[in-house]
């Protein structure tokens, strides 16, 4: 999606101040966000910063102290006419494998899809496109418990998206999901995005959120911290999105503006807004017979963001 | 490393409270309950007594006088049953019986019905005033009429019926010796002024408790290898006793032994006939059968309706429950569900077995369809709501597992599932009455055991399906806990 759309088209889910105290605990402490068709938006942080309780809260299984959390009436047709509009259809992809292990891939489908409100050969035939879509054609009988890791996953997220959803939330659906079937997940979820349903995933996965998203929220104690994309976040953060270390045999006797140096000067560290400029500088070191004996190029993520959000790593 | 394997057994148990409770309380728990049942029920506890119904057609002196012995004895619990007039089969009957005879069998059948009789003590209309004076007379005849589930109430009463009819003679026969041994004198100048009185040859006459006490020296008694009944016989004395010159003294003994040597035993005994009868085996082939069966499938029941509801537990633990609490389907919707699905498989589970007990054991399921179905279904609702309710109530399925098994067993073993209820002292009965087992088993009994009409179920229906609305509507208001969290 992207940055004009996100601020064109209207959102589907709007949470305005959302508090909750769960278990004694303020989880949510004013969360206010926006989610809008299409997005797929990763929910990031610690454990116990709040994002299941979120999800908890705008799937309607728990309901919030304060704040309105709002499902936007979504034209589903072509027509203009504002009463055709649909009432907001969500999925929740539960944390844990919530599908029956004695039942077959069929089975589940076919209960969730009821459970859903669909029937007939509407589901029939939604049950044929969701199979497709998740890669789970040929297992279609077999006992969902002799399905690998992976394939449980995606049946899982399957059955959520049998009554196409408009709004799809994933609390953490890609724990203990080899490579190769992670990415199928992540194919998944933006074919989803391309149909135009929102999407809002919960993570520890930094590599996820970093490639994956649209759009990043980084949650700490019940609170947003960051919001939005990962190189807004950074330049919002952080600044510059590269950095340089440059290591001298021996102190560098030249003054260089950009970089700051450590005692006894021998290394330099420098930010970067694009690492095209990283040849010009190293050009410029050469001409003053500065050159390094080493040069490191790390570029910011978002645990360099949560680290200047939080003053502590995601670890701790 | 097996110091280490035992250091983790004992570290897990220390860390479960729950584990801990069944490891350590429960067999304390279950004892005193087994015991509070054999100590006070089966045993000869301080409340328990033979509970016995008393229906005489007309009350006569000996009636009395057995009515009396009874209420004396302190292992019995006498009381009369009052014959009501019943319309039930007049017409059929009226021909073969008399209505009186036809009121007192439908009352007695009431009582068997009501549970609160052990055994019924029906008497004749031909029941005598006093006890036979010739050996030709007829025995009285005293009938039993139990209903099977307490074979020691028969042996116990017939015991003491026994008892009542041997003092009852051998005080006759006393009696009547004397009065034979004043004839005697009277018409040999005896008990003249310048005579002996007849009361200085003769003992005087003792209380039959005396008798049978332990004054076995008595001159009028002799006892032989079954005790006192060889008294009996005593009235026929010859004739020439009383007409010829008596010895200067006669002893008991001397007429006893003299008499009596030769007298067959079986003689000696007939001064009751007691027959016994059960109504409900003479139309039944094997009933007691179906009363087990209720029994074991109540329990049974219980343990798998509970298994089913757990299911509710793993769903809420999987996630599985999250994603249907935001389908279509409420909480409502769900809890309904699993209660339908649990009441079904009970009703499927105990008709399994009763139709297998139906094929092996002959209980006569088809003569008694109706009333099984009724019953079926109120214990299986009630089960069923008792299930949920628990699942609903517990935070894990392992919590769910100790706390069931805690339940059930003891409502079990105090609601008669695992010990008859008829061996229970009044108290433990009354304490059943709080377990779905005792409700649900009385109304199986009742079907296949008494053959009672089915609105003799009222008590127990009402009580099961309005157990089974409460717990539903309990369960309705505890699960919100499952959208709470």
């Amino acid at each position: 999606m992207t940055e004009s759309a996100a601020t064109t088209v209207p959102p589907v889910l709007t949470l305005h101040n959302v508090r909750k105290t769960y278990r004694g605990r303020e989880a949510l402490k004013g969360i206010s966000l926006e989610l809008r068709p299409g997005e797929l938006l990763g929910f990031f942080g610690p454990n116990g910063a709040g994002k299941t309780t979120m999800i908890r809260c705008i799937s309607g299984l728990l309901k919030p102290d304060s704040g309105t959390i709002t499902r936007h009436p979504f034209d589903h047709g072509d027509d203009d006419d504002p009463d055709n509009d649909e009432p907001i259809r969500l999925g929740l992809v539960p944390q844990n494998l919530a599908v029956y292990p004695d039942l077959t891939v069929q089975q589940n489908l076919e209960v969730f899809g009821r459970l859903e409100g669909v029937s007939g050969k509407a589901l029939k035939h939604r049950i044929n496109e969701v199979l497709e879509w998740a890669a789970l054609k040929d297992r279609t009988r077999s006992l969902t418990k002799t399905l690998s890791g992976g394939m449980q996953r995606r049946l899982n997220i399957a059955c959520s998206v049998l009554h196409d959803p408009d709004i799809l939330l994933l609390d953490e659906p890609t724990v203990g999901v080899d490579p190769q079937s992670r990415e199928r997940i992540y194919e998944m979820m933006q074919q989803l995005t391309a149909d135009g349903a929102a999407v809002l995933l919960t993570t520890h996965q930094l590599e996820e959120v970093e490639t994956r998203c649209d759009r990043i929220v980084v949650m700490d104690h019940g609170t947003i911290v960051a919001d939005g994309t990962l190189s807004e976040l950074v330049s919002r953060t952080i600044g510059q999105p590269h950095r340089v270390i440059l290591k001298f045999d021996r102190p560098c006797s030249k003054p260089l503006a950009a970089f700051a140096f450590d005692e006894p000067r021998t290394t330099a560290t420098c930010s970067l807004a694009s690492m095209k400029e990283l040849p010009q500088i190293l050009s410029v070191l050469k001409q003053l017979d500065q050159e390094p004996s080493r040069i490191d190029v790390r570029s910011y993520g978002l645990q360099d963001v949560f680290l200047e959000l939080t003053g502590r790593s995601l670890r701790e | 490393m097996i110091l280490t394997i035992l250091r983790i057994l004992f570290l897990r148990l220390r860390n479960n409270p729950l584990e801990l409770v069944l490891v350590f309380v429960m067999p304390v728990v279950f004892f005193s309950i087994f015991a509070g049942i054999f100590s006070k029920g089966i045993a000869t506890g301080s409340d328990k007594k033979l509970r016995v119904g008393w229906i005489a057609a007309h009350e006569t002196a000996l009636s009395l006088e057995l009515r009396a012995f009874l209420e004396k004895n302190s292992t019995l619990q006498c009381s009369s049953l009052i014959a009501k007039p019943s319309l039930a089969d007049l017409d059929d009957e009226a021909e073969e019986k008399s209505i009186a005879e036809i009121e007192i069998e439908a009352t007695i059948a009431e009582a068997q019905r009501s549970g609160r009789y052990d055994l019924i003590i029906r008497l004749p209309d031909d029941f005598p005033t006093r006890l036979a004076d010739s050996e030709d007379s007829a025995p009285c005849a005293v009938q039993l009429v139990t209903d099977g589930q307490n074979p020691m109430a028969v042996a116990m009463v017939t015991s003491v019926v026994r008892g009542f009819f041997a003092q009852k003679k051998a005080t006759s026969a006393a009696e009547q010796l004397v009065s034979l041994s004043l004839a005697a004198q009277s018409s040999s100048g005896y008990g003249s002024p310048r005579e002996p009185n007849a009361s200085q040859y003769f003992d005087p006459v003792k209380d039959p408790s005396q008798v049978f006490g332990n004054d076995q020296d008595s001159r009028f008694i002799v006892t032989n290898s079954d005790g006192v009944n060889s008294v009996n016989g005593v009235s026929d004395v010859p004739k020439e006793w009383a007409i010829a010159p008596p010895k200067s003294v006669f002893t008991t003994q001397e007429l006893l032994e003299t008499e009596l040597a030769d007298k067959p035993e079986s003689e000696n005994d007939e001064a009751v006939s007691i027959s016994v009868e059960n109504p409900q085996a003479a139309t039944q082939e094997n009933p007691r059968i179906a009363m087990y069966a209720a029994g074991i499938a109540v329990l049974f029941l219980l343990f798998s309706s509970t298994g089913n509801a757990a299911a509710l537990l793993e769903e809420a633990e999987s996630g599985t429950l999250d994603r249907i609490l935001v389908s279509q389907a409420g909480l409502f919707h769900i809890v309904t569900g699993k209660w339908l699905g649990i009441l079904l498989l009970g009703c499927l589970q105990i008709t399994v077995m009763f139709v297998w007990a139906e094929l092996f054991f002959k209980i006569q399921l088809a003569k008694h369809i109706v009333g099984f179905c009724i019953m079926t279904f109120s214990t299986a609702a009630a089960t069923a709501s008792f299930a949920m309710l628990l699942a609903t109530l517990c935070k894990s399925r392992a919590q769910l597992n100790a706390v069931s098994v805690v339940i059930i067993l003891s409502m079990s073993a105090v609601g008669g599932s695992m010990i008859p209820r008829f061996a229970m002292s009044d108290r433990m009965k009354e304490i059943g009455r709080w377990t779905f087992n005792a409700w649900a088993l009385d109304g199986y009994q009742k079907i296949f055991w008494f053959q009672s009409p089915l609105t003799s179920l009222q008590n127990e229906v009402a009580v099961l399906l309005g157990s089974s609305l409460v717990l539903g509507v309990l369960t309705l208001l505890f699960s919100g806990r499952w959208k709470r969290g």
